[in-house]
């Protein structure tokens, strides 16, 4: 009466609907209003940008599969079980990868720069070191540090959405984040030191995204928020993850910028997270699981170190840093993991000099 | 009393409880089958001893083998009938168990022992070892152990949580037999020697809850909806605000726990003298076709109560005996039932996990759900890696409870029960 269709395993035998496939797509879709104002703000150039990382972070992905698999193999007899293995393996991430990417990138930037950096953050950073869940730093971090070393002239053009980037080369503006030259008291620390400085841009414009010069997706904080309360309500990311790491950040700004210059002044605060990378990075790439501790404790010093660089980095450097500070936190996680450890329930001290537990 | 309520314990997952399949069917008498066999290891601890023969003749509720080791208990004859083979056939476990066959003669004589009247403290400890209770909720821990603790002790917690999806065997003995429980319960609290007694009722059988409140010497716990709420150190956590100290016995907490249907048993054992050789289970899942919760011989064939519950309705693609979070898969319905069986569950393709891991993306969600705070995805690393010190140094594999939240919540399906159980038994190895 029973054949060996009944599965034998070990417990649970329950498991949640979530997979690693639905994350991607939840990470996905709160990617989008910060696709979507990008769009708005950056015309053609931003759709242009997006379509071609993803869709180069996911032939990338497939074209490494597919000869890792042996694809090629005895004149392509495989082809098609490979690349059916292929989409039943196929978890989104590189999607991800590419849309954060394109988000990152000011929309000046060339087409066949766009995919290099995308060939470089799948194959390189991710594939090489064994895939999903194996690499070391963020891809699309590390892409654009890439990038930024490798097209220096493109990287830094940020553009403001109302000039057209083609026709006004000569009024782009280079430098420290979107702002620096812009709006010298909005940008934390870099450019900041004018006794009366002047602002085009408030508070609300950088939260709307209004105006702002910048990388695709993170000129928008509303975009971002949105993005952000999706992410909690589906529980891919811890609520106070972010609001962690942004509010440290803008007291660090605060407080370095003021051992610096010498003047202590609270309306940093809120430019200090609104502008640049770092609302975006916290959201969306310090929070990266790969790369981040596992442990509560271990993501407690992560987010609180990262925003403490990188409001020094930026009092220090006066450039955008958000990308650099992600890559390094990334390569202090395994040592975090490895030295942060969480006691058990019902943990007991070891006695001193004597046994352990 | 009036019921209290219970705290979070840190962690946890909320798998949907698919009590509602038997939830509603009254405790059924399964006829005596017609053949049982009974293991001779029937709790943790050394196996018994058994002391028939093949040819001889039993009744109901007599010794067939005689637990002699400290942590051991007695196994009875559940039919009457004549003991027809004695061999060493694969348990649930996988492991090689010995059983006792005895063919019915379809008797109805039983032997119990005489029963007690106003017994003392010492003759109801002794009563529970005679008797052969073990702990009914899964672990199999004798009963006679645990109410003979080294340490003083001053409360005693009855486990009505029945934290496990699906399983209602206990809910329905709260339901129907809580006088007896309660009886029980003061009988195992005289034997310990304590008179704060407490149980811990899930929130979800409000029931049950409003039939304890209703007993002034035991005081109702609503225990909040949180899989392992029956954890034993998870339980006592939530109920009293004490931790038990890794790798030691809650008893050292000054706390005893007894699963309800323990406590049932010492009621029987002590006024009517039956010995422990039958109890309530559960069978359930969307693959059978009647789910009941029924009175089981103890070494029951699985196959005669999957067909006293009206057969399959379709292929289950899992049959679990106990729960779905800790219970075993079986490969067939060969088995035969033990004292510590809680259900059988047939379950369909879409109730029954079935997916093939992914890689690991390290999103810590297994730390986030450990109710003993550990890291089963470090240990899961290390012990893939074959170096098991680090898995129980940095995952802390040896104080994990195995209640399956990690590998629930794991979006990547990744085994991590089978890296922590791999790492356990390496280490036990190695000493």
């Amino acid at each position: 009466m029973i054949d060996n269709t009944v599965v034998v395993s070990t417990p649970p035998h329950v498991k949640s609907a979530r997979t690693t496939r639905s994350i991607m797509l939840d990470v996905i879709i709160a990617l989008l209003p910060c696709a979507v104002m990008g769009i708005v703000f950056f015309g053609w150039r931003a759709v242009m940008l997006e379509l071609v990382t993803v869709a180069s972070c996911v032939a990338t992905e497939f074209v490494y599969f597919f000869i890792a698999n042996k694809g090629f193999g005895s004149k392509c007899k495989n082809a098609g079980k490979v690349c059916l293995k292929w989409v039943k393996q196929f978890d989104c991430t590189s999607i991800v990868t590419g849309l954060i990417l394109a988000l990152i990138l000011p929309s000046y930037v060339h087409w066949y720069e766009a995919l290099i950096g995308a060939i470089f953050a799948i194959a390189i950073v991710k594939m090489f070191f064994g895939g999903t869940g194996k690499n070391l730093v963020n891809p699309a971090a590390a892409a654009r540090v890439f990038m930024l070393l490798s097209f220096g002239a493109t990287m830094v053009k940020y553009v403001a959405p109302s000039i057209d980037p083609v026709q006004l080369e000569s009024e782009l503006y280079t430098g420290a984040t979107n702002l620096a030259g812009l709006l010298p008291n909005a940008v934390p620390g870099a450019g900041y030191h004018a006794a009366a400085p002047v602002s085009f841009l408030t508070s609300l414009d950088l939260f709307l995204g209004t105006g702002v010069a910048g990388c695709i997706g993170e000129t928008s904080a509303a975009a971002i928020l949105v993005g952000y309360i999706y992410l909690c309500a589906r529980k891919v990311i811890k609520w106070w993850q972010p609001l962690l790491m942004l509010a440290v950040l803008g007291f660090a700004q605060v407080l370095f910028t003021g051992i610096r210059y010498g003047e202590y002044d609270m309306a940093f605060f809120l430019p200090s997270v609104l502008s640049g990378g770092a609302a975006f990075g916290a959201v969306f790439m310090f929070t990266d699981y790969v790369t981040s501790p596992k442990g509560v404790w271990g993501q407690l010093v992560y987010y609180v170190a990262g925003a403490l660089l990188i409001a020094a980095l930026r009092v220090l450097t006066m450039v955008e840093v958000v990308s650099y500070v992600i890559l390094i936190m990334n390569l202090l996680v395994p040592l975090i993991d490895k030295f942060i450890r969480r006691r058990p329930f019902g943990y007991v001290k070891p006695e001193k000099g004597g046994k352990t537990k | 009393m009036k019921a209290k309520q219970g705290k979070f314990f840190f962690g946890g997952v909320h798998p949907h409880d698919m009590k509602q399949l038997a939830k509603a069917a009254a405790i059924e008498r399964m006829p005596a089958p017609e053949t049982v066999a009974v293991s001779t290891l029937q709790s943790l601890g050394k196996p018994a001893t058994p002391v028939v023969e093949v040819g001889q003749e039993v009744v109901e509720g007599e010794v067939i083998a005689r637990g002699d080791g400290p942590i051991s208990s007695d196994v009875f004859a559940s039919v009457c009938g004549v003991v027809t083979e004695i061999k060493d056939m694969p348990g649930a476990s996988g492991a090689d168990e010995k059983f006792i066959f005895i063919k019915n003669n379809g008797k109805k004589d039983k032997r119990y022992l005489p029963p007690l009247d106003q017994p003392s403290g010492e003759e109801i400890r002794g009563r529970i070892k005679d008797a052969g209770i073990v702990g009914l909720g899964g672990a199999g821990f004798p009963a006679a152990v645990k109410v003979a603790p080294k340490t003083p002790v001053d409360t005693l917690i009855l486990n009505g949580a029945e934290c496990e999806p699906y399983l209602t065997c206990d809910y329905r003995l709260m339901l129907e037999k809580s006088d007896e429980i309660a009886r029980g319960a003061r009988l195992a609290a005289k034997a310990l020697g304590v008179e704060n007694i407490i149980i811990g009722i899930e929130a979800n059988k409000p029931d049950a809850i409003e039939i304890f409140e209703k007993y002034d010497d035991i005081q109702v716990v609503i225990l909040k909806k949180q899989y392992p709420m029956g954890g034993e150190k998870q339980l006592i956590y939530v109920a009293t605000g004490r931790k038990v100290k890794l790798g030691k016995l809650p008893a050292d907490s000054g706390v005893v726990v007894m699963n309800v249907a323990t406590c049932y048993a010492v009621c029987e054992a002590v006024e009517l003298g039956k010995p422990l050789y039958e109890r309530a289970l559960t069978v359930s899942g969307k693959a059978v076709k009647t789910p009941k919760n029924v009175w089981v011989k103890n070494g029951t064939k699985i196959a005669d109560i999957v067909n006293f519950c009206g057969g399959e309705i379709h292929r289950p693609t899992k049959v679990i005996q106990g729960g779905p979070m800790t219970g075993t898969a079986l490969a067939d319905y060969e088995g035969y039932t033990h004292k510590t069986t809680s259900g059988i569950l047939l379950m369909t393709e879409d109730e029954a996990a079935n997916s093939q891991p992914t890689p690991c993306i390290s999103c810590g969600k297994c730390a986030d759900v450990c109710p003993m705070k550990l890291m089963p995805v470090d240990t899961a690393f290390y012990a893939a890696a074959g170096d098991y010190e680090s898995a129980a140094k940095y995952g802390g594999a040896l104080a994990c409870i195995e209640c399956g939240a990690c590998e629930y919540i794991c979006p990547a399906k990744r085994p991590l029960i089978q890296s922590i159980r791999k790492t356990k038994a390496e280490l036990r190895k190695k000493k």
